[in-house]
């Protein structure tokens, strides 16, 4: 019977060895992938945080004017814009994200923005009601797309067909680490100080017009801001869990390596024992 | 000289971080020039040429399209969509698109409201960008 499962176990080591070599070809090609996402957040990040802490601030001044932006009404509809993957086998990251978003939504009258394939996937075979699915593909996203979605989000929102904006997205935190986040994008909040310098601030033309000019764009940037942390924590989160999966895969081999060796080494003997009892005879 | 501290930032990157003497911009209202101690001020940008000139005198220009300005103490960010240096324009991409455009608008009637709106934003686009070339 030895030689039956000395066949067996190469079998195995040969499959786990294709197994190893697809793992690790998929982690070098998410370390690649993730090297320019990484630049591309650590570009787009000062945009991001200058574009955020500007608006909080101006919104949080805001005491002498009003904008249907910064009016939190009563809730009656929420957006969630949920950014997630388009492929799998990256570890927790569909997951993660999808769960947050699930457990934020829970209870609450929703209108998702899915992107991502996993997403669009995910919020349909549940049931949910979806906005739009025009920006499904993640990877593929521009700043010009970006802008087009922040232009419609920010028409609906004050035709009042939802009264608050969400972004749902994984913040790129480390190579190793990502941390799926909700961001209220609208209505605006403010960051409340300042109230001084802000009564000196002149607004041109007029807030009312100024807000309706850089809303959009201001959403638009937090959209893409997130999208840039999501794409780069998917290849990050890709690279650990095919990293992890490809050291599996040696061990594996390792324990059944052994096992062969030992199988030969028992078949040897067991024959030589039959040939050592027959001579003897 | 009295200065100011500029920062740029647009999607693409932190393109200027420092001090600056003055900035003028084309704001949705039509052109501003920002000069140290000015009072806190927000607006909304436009499509047009930018011109800062740094401590040393320098005068750099670019094309800045969209986005805002805010003035906060001795502190300015323009944030705009986007921002292209004079001498980092492609000229000639610039001008293809601007060809292109042109030729979408030529035959208007057969463009829907939305794909009209997108070439002539493209149009203008390609205008402020081919003019700052020239310019520099």
């Amino acid at each position: 019977m030895a030689g039956v499962s000395m066949k067996g176990i190469k079998l195995r080591i040969r499959s786990m060895e294709s197994t190893k070599q697809i793992t690790k070809a998929m982690e070098m090609v998410a370390a690649s992938k993730l090297r320019r996402a990484q630049e591309n957040v650590t570009r787009s990040r000062p945009y991001f945080e200058t574009l955020y802490s500007t608006v909080c601030q101006i919104a949080g001044s805001s005491g002498s004017f009003t904008s249907p932006y910064l009016e939190s009404r009563e809730v009656k509809k929420s957006c969630y814009v949920v950014i997630a993957g388009d492929r799998g086998l990256a570890g927790g990251y569909n997951h993660n994200v999808l769960k947050l978003a699930e457990a934020e939504m829970a209870g609450k009258n929703v209108t998702v923005v899915p992107i991502g394939k996993r997403c669009v996937d995910n919020f349909r075979a549940h049931g949910y009601d979806i906005l739009t699915d025009a920006y499904f593909e993640a990877g593929s996203l521009s700043v010009s797309d970006c802008f087009t979605m922040a232009r419609d989000l920010c028409r609906r929102f004050l035709d009042g067909e939802f009264d608050e904006v969400h972004i749902v997205y994984t913040g790129f935190v480390s190579i190793l680490t990502q941390q799926p986040a909700v961001m209220t994008a609208l209505p605006l909040h403010g960051a409340g100080a300042e109230e001084k310098a802000a009564s000196e601030t002149i607004y041109e033309p007029d807030s009312e017009t100024l807000f309706a000019a850089i809303v959009p764009e201001y959403l638009g940037g937090l959209i893409y801001g997130a999208l840039c942390e999501s794409v780069a924590s998917e290849q990050g989160a890709r690279r650990t869990a095919m990293d992890s999966a490809t050291k599996n895969a040696e061990e594996m081999i390792g324990d059944l390596s052994l096992k062969y060796n030992r199988a030969r080494q028992g078949a040897i003997t067991q024959e030589i024992t039959e040939i050592v009892a027959g001579a003897n005879t | 000289m009295a200065a100011f501290r500029l920062k740029i930032v647009t999607p693409d990157g932190l393109l200027f971080s420092g001090e600056a003497r003055s900035l003028t911009v084309r704001t949705v209202e039509g052109d501003v020039c920002i000069l140290p101690k000015h009072i806190n001020f927000l607006t909304a940008l436009g499509m047009g040429e930018a011109k800062v000139v740094d401590v040393d005198g320098n005068v750099r220009k670019a094309a800045c399209i969209g986005g805002m300005l805010s003035v906060n103490g001795d502190h300015v960010e323009l944030v705009p969509t986007t921002f292209e240096w004079a001498d980092e324009i492609d000229a000639e991409r610039a001008e293809r698109a601007r060809a292109e455009a042109e030729e979408k608008l030529s035959h208007r009637e057969r463009l829907s409201g939305h794909e009209l709106a997108i070439a002539e934003a493209k149009l203008k686009r390609a205008l402020v960008r081919s003019g700052v070339a020239r310019r520099k």
